[in-house]
């Protein structure tokens, strides 16, 4: 099988700091692969790269076989890869479907197009089949989502991912933050967009997580990638080793 | 007093001296005489009035032949006028500063200072303390030579009265309740009102905060709660201005009459159109232009000169505007 | 910023339904407080205004009503370019001194226009071109500097007024510009009604009736015309802000400039049109102001700056962005307007104006405030 996304030898400096080294990986379709390392190794910075969000300094990105460079975020998204990033993105003052639609919205064209409005009927109503169709009731979408829970946000970030026929998602700790159901809700979704043929990049602390819902995992240490496993082949306490260091596949 | 009047007095002292002295050596006279003096001249800031009275003081400058440095702030305030006083007194060359202080208790540190350091000092337009050099808390400036607002606001409230017959409601539009200028004019506007006609009630002031849009609004309501009302005294120009557009738009110009205190070519404009029916007009030519005589006087050793010198007021008119004698008290510059 | 919202644990969400319904009532009463007030307000001077004159003035008059509408075109023109702005997390204090510039501006075009022999029409469209030209110009060099340099809006405007004035200034060699073509003024204070009250009433349309004296008097002027002109530029940035992708733009950067940016929303575009928008508003604010006075004035715009902004304060929008309306503006200029008219006609002495309108704006901050805490909602950083 072809894989969906391949990056090759990938380093992303700071000033002097090096926060990404030379990192190759490969994303196969139909997969969740876990992105897994410490504070500070990289992960984040190595997914905005893959996002658009930073310019890689060195290294080639593939994307569908492709090279790819996504220079803004608009371009990954634009691909199909949507990211739900740890803070989620989401525009607090505003409803629902807006940020389901943000940046993305859809209007209606008067005189020609010398007025173009919000289609609002139109986005609500997607927004709310979306919605269901992810298995998430609210009681009402008009309303600014500040005052929804943490679960209830994290289901609009991944709604707004899921909506745009994403053919790879991204997921920076989805879990954080989230009481124990909801978080049961979310290891679901990423199941069921796995089973859909849409591969899942997780990025995640927590252990559990990885071995409820991956296929494989990547370690990342200070920058570089230490190891790359199935989930049938490794277990926490050497997942650890990997993670603080003191394991290195590469060396 | 009037300039003439002035000259003459000049002469006749100059001349009391010189008779009476006649058996003294006068080397000290024609000491005083031979010495060239540099002139600095400090006003309060940009606009037409200071404009007419640069105009006094280079004239002035250019008969006697006398060099005249002149500075003039971009804004109004001592935080503005204090540094570039401070670099006139830096230079070291001048012997007279001409000035219109922009606070008449801030700006006595400053002018002391600059008294202290060998420069004698002139206030056209504005004054120091309370204006009486002769007897009042301040003493060091040679002279006051300006206009008084208040006798300003007086002058305007018997023109008003006039306008409308000797009897009826008049209303003050002002800029700011705390500026010393507007605020001698109201104060000289009511206290003639109360002596003078009896039969004429004086309404406000309401304060517009340099805002026509303001003037234009309150003198609105004003006219809507007073069915009754006769003239409106604008303070300055810009309340004048909005005022009389309220006035015009109620319909009611020519019966409500505005007067507009200083001569501005925009205010003699409103005149013009209708706007407002009278204009004070202030001399700030015979300011500068005594100014500089005042400091050659001084410099020749006259110690006679008057400590205060009240420069009075023209009234306009559509009638007189057309009299050069009356428009050349209009606040423009040639070309 | 971060956007982290209420966080629920185990078992909270419950809880965090009950605080929800509680947030939204004061939500909802904190929108509204600004109608309520201004509604308030009328009603007091209403009854009020009739008691301290023994029944002979009243305050909801036909000439009252427009007298106040008049007065707040120039507030409200400024409130709402700021409006967009601050709702985009950024703040415009150069609108003052755009607004005296476009007056200069205006005033000289129609002059020069008129005088090389043109019709009045045309100079007053030439007039109109001046202001806008130069006040988008402005706008944009805000908004250039301020999205593509990243320097504060506050800094930037305020360093961009100081050079605006002097050009106003030097402009209008440092006096106002006159000798503006007769019939101007007209244009300016002209209404679309007329209506003569009592003996030989009649509604006339779009041109002062050839009357005087007496019938002069019994005649009031019904939507003039700049009220006009303000009330479908109100209109035109309603529908903007509510209805369009750009209006939602801006919501969204004042929201989270995070998720702006994330969702590929062009931001740096987005924030110089926001300022263009600001700066146009004042633009048209100083035309206005030109026709009304028949003459250009490089300081006229100055002592607007603050009441715009405490207009838009007032109106609900917050400080901290992301939130606000253009009907929320209006209510704000409203009551500013109602409260000078109404405090004049009944009397009272010219510092009470001062400390009415003050205490009124420092309520309306205080509420903004407790809005946002309640919601946990981050602090304004140095606004973009």
């Amino acid at each position: 099988m072809e894989p969906l996304l391949s990056i090759r030898r990938l380093t992303k400096r700071f000033g002097g700091l090096v926060a990404v080294r030379d990192v190759s990986w490969d994303v196969y379709p139909g997969e969740v692969v876990a992105l897994l390392g410490d504070n500070g190794a990289g992960k984040s910075t190595l997914i905005k790269c893959i996002s658009g969000v930073h310019n890689a300094d060195e290294g080639e990105l593939f994307f569908e076989g492709k090279p790819a460079q996504f220079a803004r975020p608009i371009d990954a998204r634009n691909h199909g890869i949507e990211t739900i990033y740890q803070d989620l993105a989401l525009a607090n003052n505003l409803d629902v479907s807006a940020n389901i639609f943000l940046g993305r919205e859809v209007k209606l064209s008067y005189l020609g197009g010398l007025i173009r409005m919000l289609d609002e009927v139109h986005m609500l109503r997607e927004a709310r089949d979306a919605l269901r169709s992810l298995e998430i009731h609210f009681p009402n979408l008009t309303r600014p989502i500040e005052s929804l829970s943490g679960g209830q946000r994290q289901a609009v970030a991944i709604a707004r991912a899921v909506y745009w026929d994403a053919k790879l998602v991204i997921m920076d700790e989805p879990t954080n933050n989230l009481g124990v159901p909801e978080q049961q809700k979310v290891l679901e979704l990423i199941r069921r967009l796995r089973d859909s043929g849409v591969p899942v990049i997780l990025i995640t602390h927590t252990l559990p997580d990885v071995f409820a819902v991956a296929d494989r995992l990547m370690v990342m240490h200070r920058g570089r990638k230490v190891t790359e496993k199935k989930i049938s082949e490794t277990s926490t306490p050497e997942l650890v080793q990997y993670m603080v260091g003191a394991l290195d596949d590469t060396r | 007093m009037e300039r003439r009047e002035f000259l003459s007095l000049l002469a006749a002292t100059a001349a009391a001296g010189s008779a009476g002295a006649s058996a003294l050596p006068t080397a000290a006279y024609a000491a005083a005489e031979a010495k060239k003096i540099k002139i600095g001249f400090l006003p309060g800031v940009v606009d037409p009035f200071y404009q007419v009275m640069q105009l006094g003081v280079e004239a002035a400058a250019r008969q006697l032949g006398i060099e005249v440095v002149t500075q003039i702030p971009q804004t109004w305030g001592v935080e503005v006028q204090t540094p570039i006083l401070d670099s006139m007194v830096a230079r070291g060359d001048l012997n007279y500063i001409i000035t219109a202080p922009t606070d008449k208790d801030q700006m006595i540190g400053p002018l002391k200072n600059a008294a202290d350091a060998g420069i004698r000092i002139i206030t056209v337009d504005t004054f120091l303390g309370d204006g009486d050099y002769a007897a009042g808390p301040v003493s060091f400036p040679i002279s006051y030579i300006g206009s008084d607002n208040v006798e300003g606001g007086r002058i305007s409230a018997r023109g008003l009265a006039k306008a409308i017959g000797g009897k009826g409601l008049v209303y003050i539009n002002s800029t700011n309740p705390n500026v010393s200028s507007v605020e001698g004019r109201e104060i000289g506007f009511k206290e003639a009102m109360q002596k003078e006609f009896p039969d004429i009630k004086v309404l406000g002031p309401d304060y517009n905060l340099d805002d026509m849009n303001k003037a234009q609004q309150q003198t609105a309501a004003v006219l809507e709660r007073e069915r009754n009302l006769a003239g409106v005294f604008g303070t300055n120009v810009f309340s004048a201005q909005g005022a009389g557009t309220a006035v015009v738009n109620a319909g009611l110009g020519g019966h409500v009459q505005v007067v507009a205190y200083d001569a501005t070519k925009a205010a003699i404009e409103l005149m013009n159109n209708g706007v407002v029916t009278l204009v004070l007009a202030q001399k700030p030519f015979d300011m500068g232009y005594l100014g500089v005589q005042f400091a050659q006087a001084d410099a020749a050793g006259v110690t006679s000169l008057p400590r205060r010198v009240q420069t009075g007021f023209a009234i306009i008119d559509k009638q007189n505007v057309k009299d050069p004698a009356i428009a050349r008290f209009i606040y423009q510059t040639p070309g | 910023m971060a956007d982290t919202g209420p966080k629920a644990g185990p078992g909270m969400a419950g809880t965090a339904e009950i605080i929800g319904r509680t947030q939204r009532l004061v939500f909802f009463l904190s929108r509204m407080w600004a109608w309520a007030f201004l509604a308030l307000m009328i009603v007091f001077f209403v009854v009020t205004v009739p008691i301290a004159s023994n029944g002979s003035v009243h305050f909801l008059t036909i000439r009252n009503s427009q007298n106040i509408l008049v007065a707040i075109t120039p507030v409200l023109l400024l409130g709402l370019g700021q409006t967009f702005v601050i709702i985009g997390k950024g703040i415009d204090l150069s609108v003052g001194w755009v607004m005296s510039l476009a007056s200069v501006l205006s005033a000289l075009a129609a002059r020069a226009v008129f005088d090389a022999g043109m019709p009045l029409f045309v100079s007053v469209a030439a007039a109109l071109l001046a202001a806008l030209a130069g006040s988008a110009l402005v706008g944009l060099l805000n908004g250039v500097i301020i999205a593509k340099l990243k320097v504060p809006a506050f800094i930037v405007t305020l360093g961009s007024s100081f050079i605006v004035r002097g050009i106003a200034l030097l402009m209008s060699e440092n006096t106002t510009v006159i000798g503006l073509p007769p019939g101007i003024r007209d244009y300016g204070n002209d209404a679309l009604f007329y209506y003569i009250r009592g003996e030989e009433s009649g509604l006339y349309f779009f041109r002062r009736p050839e009357v005087s004296g007496e019938l002069l008097r019994r005649m009031d002027a019904i939507l003039p015309y700049p009220v006009v002109f303000t009330a479908i530029i109100v209109a035109l940035a309603a529908f903007v802000l509510r209805k369009t992708q750009f209006g939602r733009h801006t919501y969204a950067i004042g929201g989270s400039l995070d998720a702006a940016l994330r969702t590929g929303i062009p931001v740096d575009r987005l924030i110089i049109s926001l300022y263009v928008l600001s700066a146009s508003t004042a633009g048209i604010a100083g035309f206005l102001s030109t026709l009304r006075f028949a003459a250009g004035s490089a300081v006229i715009g100055d002592p607007l700056l603050l009441s715009s902004i405490a207009a838009v304060i007032i109106g609900g929008v917050s400080l901290f962005g992301g939130a606000g309306t253009v009907i929320g503006t209006v209510i704000g200029a409203l009551i500013i307007a109602v409260l000078t008219t109404g405090l004049v006609m009944l009397n009272v002495a010219a510092f009470w104006q001062f400390i009415v309108i003050g205490t009124v704006v420092i309520i309306a901050v205080l509420i903004d405030q407790s809005r946002d805490l309640l919601v946990g909602r981050d602090r304004p950083g140095s606004g973009s």
